[in-house]
């Protein structure tokens, strides 16, 4: 009898077959990836070098029909609301507008700034993901920026600390990672098109392993200061296929020897 | 009531507490083997760690100067306490502490490098896995993977947080740092290295609250010999300590707004 119920509590810990996945991928043309393993506390194992399958998000949000200088053509990852835009108020309409037209150099990232939640997600050169106890820890490459999802239930620090990436609470609903983001600032943006936020977004992320290979993304977006309606996006995150990968250094600024013309001159003076 | 021992000399019974001091002796030793562990075996690192000296100063011993607090050195090896400079390479330091305003790397905000990350005045963390141990410092949100899975360092890439390669020599991390740039110093005061620059750093967990840490730096085209410093790092004990976020890059930018 005590064997038995060792055997099954050992079989609750072992992977699903591949029939109990429910979801196929539906991009990529790399082999059928076989299911999600798990670690010894029984949490599925996302750890490795992940990137995002969808390289045109880091241009824009949402979907841009037509290729312009500097800018493909490409789909947007805005699932709600159904029309894939993003749910402004009307002010904050004119903002982004103007911010395309007359602030593209407000860019955070033009500054080497650290990218803020979610962008940082879907920002090029991938990242890591490792799970030591008690946390889940995400290593990126671009900006050699981090972030520190405690899993111990602890409250988010007082609202007067404002951070870049904000502060990520994490916790397991079955299989899903939800990681709770507060106390951005406002300085970030969401993409290179001038898509933009206040110093209340609260972003919820979800993290769903699907197979081996592929997490399921999706980040609910709420910011009554700017948005009409909390809106959401949805992509997949890929596995790194190439075994021997291992991430490198994005300096950035730290690397950059014209720092006083790119920062001082009259044209690259922030409007 | 003076000591223990002391008394029980008074009472001529030294022949029986001896036994009793050599096992006590035997607890602290067992003690000390006791470190906080990991399922796999190994001590477990994991925290929030802090220089409390004056090491990213000076590591040599040190007046106050401009932004610099007075100290004694963290050199261990040589005996002297003193970085055995090549004599083009002491010049080369002294000139660079004349200009250090404007010449050291962290004035511009640029990734400080191995070892001088660990000795910063801002904390860090620890995570540990199997295959990899991360450490991410709150001081321009600098981090390093260091590869536990046995596999070697790149070649002909340099990084200004070098390359990390990591193995346990019982239970200290030894960490392998190559593929470092030239373009980061050692400290405030111009100490400085070239691209040839090996450094092999010692992590060991010596109590609760410390973390002994230890770097043998060796330079064949900066430096006569290997030399050693070494310090205790300490952990931040607040139940709600985590790390924040010193984005330097954005205060130098705004700060001369803010003397206008």
């Amino acid at each position: 009898m005590k064997v038995l119920s060792l055997l099954s509590a050992l079989c609750l810990l072992l992977p699903l077959p591949v029939g109990a996945q429910p979801r196929r991928r539906t991009q990529g043309k790399q082999e059928k990836a076989g299911p999600f393993t798990r670690l010894p506390d029984g949490k599925p194992n996302m750890q490795g070098y992940w990137e995002t399958r969808n390289f045109f998000t880091a241009f824009d949000l949402e979907t841009h029909e037509k290729a312009e200088f500097g800018v493909p053509a490409g789909k947007g990852v805005i699932v709600d609301p159904p029309d894939g835009k993003i749910p402004y108020q009307p002010w904050a309409a004119k903002q982004k507008a103007d911010n395309i037209e007359h602030h593209m150099f407000n860019d955070p990232q033009a500054h080497c700034y650290l990218s803020g939640v979610p962008r940082q997600m879907y920002t090029p050169f991938g990242f890591q993901i490792l799970q030591p106890p008690g946390s889940v820890v995400l290593l990126y490459e671009a900006f050699h920026s981090y972030r520190i999802i405690p899993l111990d239930g602890r409250p988010h620090i007082p609202e007067a600390i404002r951070l870049f990436e904000g502060d990520s609470r994490g916790r397991w609903e079955g299989d899903t990672l939800v990681v709770d983001v507060t106390n951005q600032n406002p300085s970030t943006w969401f993409d290179m098109a001038g898509n933009f936020h206040s110093d209340a977004l609260h972003v919820v992320e979800r993290f769903t392993p699907v197979d081996a290979n592929t997490i399921n993304y999706e980040a609910t977006l709420d910011d009554p200061k700017v948005f009409t309606r909390p809106f959401k996006i949805a992509f997949a995150l890929g596995r790194n296929p190439d075994p021997n990968y291992q991430q490198m250094e994005y300096a950035c600024v730290e690397g950059e020897k014209d720092l006083q013309h790119y920062t001082e001159t009259d044209g690259a003076k922030k409007k | 009531m003076q000591g223990g021992l002391l008394a029980v000399r008074k009472n001529r019974s030294l022949t029986v507490a001896a036994p009793i001091f050599l096992c006590l002796c035997g607890v602290v030793q067992a003690q000390k083997s006791t470190v906080p562990r990991l399922p796999d075996g190994h001590p477990d690192l994991q925290g929030i760690w802090e220089a409390r000296n004056t090491a990213d100063g000076n590591l040599e011993a040190h007046s106050a100067a401009a932004g610099i607090r007075a100290g004694t050195a963290v050199i261990v090896d040589p005996a002297d306490g003193k970085i055995p400079y090549q004599p083009w390479a002491a010049a080369k330091q002294k000139e660079n502490f004349a200009k250090r305003a404007t010449l050291d790397p962290v004035n511009r905000c640029f990734l400080p490098g191995v070892p001088r990350i660990a000795y910063m005045h801002y904390p860090f963390q620890i995570f540990q896995t199997p295959q990899f141990i991360a450490i991410t410092y709150e001081y321009v949100h600098a981090s390093r993977t260091i590869f536990m899975n046995g596999k070697p360092h790149l070649d002909d890439i340099d990084f200004w947080m070098g390359d990390s390669r990591g193995h346990w020599e019982g239970d200290t991390l030894v960490v392998d740092v190559t593929d470092n740039n030239s373009e980061t110093w050692l400290d405030s005061s111009g100490n400085f290295h070239s691209e040839a620059m090996h450094v092999v750093e010692r992590y060991t967990r010596t109590s609760p609250d410390t973390l002994q840490y230890e770097a043998t730096i060796e330079d064949p085209k900066v430096f006569t010999r290997p030399w050693k410093i070494a310090m205790p790092l300490y952990r931040h004990a607040e139940p709600d300590a985590q790390l924040y976020e010193y984005e330097c890059h954005v205060y130098r930018e705004t700060e001369p707004e803010q003397s206008k």
